[in-house]
């Protein structure tokens, strides 16, 4: 009567199951095949020394608090901006949508050029000589990594204001909230996991930032060297025990971060 | 007042103070929007609004001292249940220990003193409905805005909700706009009622009025298109039994009311028969088949009794079962229990 399943619709169903399956399987080894490799080649004596080198310890406080200052600033900023696009209709939204999204898809030291190049414009120079340095300096570091990050807080955060119904701001000025009010009282509660999450990730895409950063900032020793520029320098100088380390310690930094974001996502609201 | 293409015109509306007023209309009739417009969370382009005599046109919504209860309650999810309801008074700046007081009284008036250490993301559709209105009412508003109160619970509760919400309203005493596609919801709650359909007002008056004096066929149709029969005299049999003459057509009802002007009976609640049904001649009549139409999966029909011309409805399957054309006889058989009266 045609109710148990043809035997073509079945096999066609397995195929089709085996080869997903079989394309997770093969992704996930790729990518444990490749530590477990580096993690094998690796000399456990030599690597807490290179650790404690004075050159890896400054990389890992310049990276952390470079990452640290360019999140802060890039979600200050994104917080207004990606609420005004996810919730704010006005003209032209749809290109300034998609300036902003440019940065995202932009190579990196493409980004990094052009404000190389900027810094070399009559009020590039000004602003290098009356205000701060950054050419080749900590600030410079900064500002690559702002550059690159700031329009992923954004991406991120509009879409956490999508999630958020309205209807929760408006309750919020029927019971005596101004638009500023209901939006910190509100709508910014409502975002918080969302809010970290984004910074979280936005944090460890910073932390990673190469690219931009090497163009502007340079990779000097012991002044610009964050830990991506510490892997590269050391490869440079084909000393690959140290860059192993460095890689290591990107590892450890990253599965912390995106252990963080399961347990957030795990408790975040239903709304 | 514009949104999209959408648009409400012609919104011409007084609620009297302490009234609960029903506004009735089929989805994307405008309902919501009509009253976030009330609430001022929307701006439009003509028109004006007054509340106690000041017109609150240009006032911010948290200047307009409005009760809102949106649709699935909108309840914080970062703050407890007594979080929610001291929303407003926190927000006002209210003192500590009146913020207090005020929060056991309304829970106590609403019943949900137990509730207040809940997370409102536990709470039962029942519960959540009742803080709302806590929430709502705290900061002790002027109107009370309720959009689809009852729309998102089952049905059982939705029914015991009603009386309950009645209940509030009655001890509070607060003039109360209530929004429903529901008709049933309506008519058992409503002092009076609007029907709202397309962004247009299509009729204002008591339950009563709007279903046995229906102003257009909007209207008739969204109440489920009932077939009104005007009484021409009546009697009382005794044993709380009246007859009613309308137009030709004697019909025996229970009754204990003083007058009997028109009587109403839906489609639904009439049998179609093809053959003299068995049984006592009561509210039964031989009518001629003046017209069929489709509707949805049903069948209806235009019967002529006497004056009236009566639409009954019946299953496709059985009406094409039963061979019904144009200008046969067939017997009617009115429903006694679902006959209404006016």
């Amino acid at each position: 009567m045609g109710i148990s399943p043809s035997t073509k619709a079945i096999t066609s169903e397995r195929a089709f199951k085996t080869a997903a399956i079989t394309a997770l399987a093969l992704l996930t080894l790729f990518f444990t095949g490749i530590v477990i490799s580096m993690v094998a080649y690796t000399d456990w004596g030599t690597l807490v020394s290179t650790l404690m080198s004075q050159e890896i310890l400054f990389a890992i406080k310049l990276s952390l608090f470079t990452a640290t200052a360019s999140t802060i600033i890039s979600i200050v900023i994104a917080i207004p901006v990606a609420y005004t696009i996810s919730q704010i209709e006005f003209p032209g939204k749809d290109i300034v949508d998609t300036i902003l999204d440019l940065p995202i898809v932009i190579s990196p030291i493409a980004l990094g050029a052009a404000l190389l190049l900027f810094f070399n414009t009559p009020l590039g120079v000004g602003l290098e000589n009356k205000i701060v340095r950054f050419v080749f300096e900590v600030p410079g570091i900064i500002l690559a990594q702002f550059t690159v990050v700031s329009a992923l807080a954004v991406r991120l955060l509009k879409s956490t204001f999508d999630s958020i119904d309205p209807r929760y701001e408006r309750v919020g000025r029927t019971l005596g909230c101004s638009k500023i009010k209901a939006f910190f009282k509100v709508t910014l509660p409502l975002a918080r996991d969302g809010l970290i999450a984004s910074s979280i990730l936005t944090w460890a895409r910073a932390v990673g930032e190469f690219g931009a950063t090497v163009t502007l900032a340079g990779a000097t020793k012991l002044k610009t060297e964050t830990l991506p520029i510490a892997i590269f320098l050391s490869l440079a100088t084909a000393d690959v025990e140290k860059a192993i380390s460095v890689i290591l310690i990107l590892i450890a930094i990253a599965v912390v971060a995106l252990i963080i974001l399961r347990k957030i996502s795990g408790r975040m609201y239903q709304i | 007042m514009c949104i999209g293409d959408f648009s409400l015109t012609d919104i011409d509306l007084s609620v009297g103070d302490g009234e609960y007023f029903v506004i009735l209309g089929p989805t994307g009739a405008g309902k919501t929007v009509l009253v976030e417009c009330l609430a001022g969370l929307y701006s439009f382009r003509r028109g004006k609004i007054w509340i106690d005599g000041t017109d609150v046109t240009s006032l911010l919504p948290e200047e307009r001292d409005i009760g809102y209860v949106p649709q699935d309650y909108a309840l914080f999810p970062f703050l407890n249940v007594a979080g929610n309801i001291t929303f407003g008074l926190r927000v006002k700046d209210a003192q500590r220990n009146k913020i207090r007081d005020k929060l056991l009284t309304i829970a106590h008036v609403l019943g949900i003193s137990h509730l207040l250490n809940r997370d409102v993301r536990t709470l039962s559709g029942g519960e959540k409905q009742r803080v709302a209105l806590a929430r709502a009412l705290a900061t002790s508003p002027r109107i009370l805005l309720l959009d689809e109160p009852l729309s998102s619970l089952d049905i059982r509760i939705s029914k015991y909700l009603r009386l309950e919400l009645k209940r509030f309203h009655e001890e509070l005493g607060l003039t109360t706009l209530h929004v429903t596609h529901n008709l049933m919801e309506a008519e058992e709650m409503a002092d009076r009622m609007a029907i709202l359909n397309m962004g247009k007002l299509e009729q204002i008056g008591t339950p009563e009025e709007v279903f046995f004096y229906p102003q257009s066929e909007t209207v008739s149709d969204f109440i489920g298109t009932p077939n009104i029969l005007d009484c021409d005299h009546y009697r009382s049999l005794g044993y709380g039994l009246i007859e009613a003459v309308c137009g030709g057509m004697s019909i025996i009802l229970p009754y204990q009311g003083d007058k009997v002007r028109r009587i109403a009976l839906f489609p639904r609640d009439i049998f179609v028969s093809t053959s003299k049904p068995p049984g006592p001649e009561v509210n039964r009549f031989k009518g001629i088949v003046t017209e069929i139409k489709p509707f949805s999966s049903l069948r209806r029909l235009k019967v002529k009794v006497g004056e009236n011309s009566l639409l009954a409805e019946l299953p496709k399957d059985i009406f094409e079962h039963m061979d019904i054309m144009v200008g046969q006889e067939v017997y009617l058989i009115l429903k006694l229990r679902r006959l209404r009266i006016h």
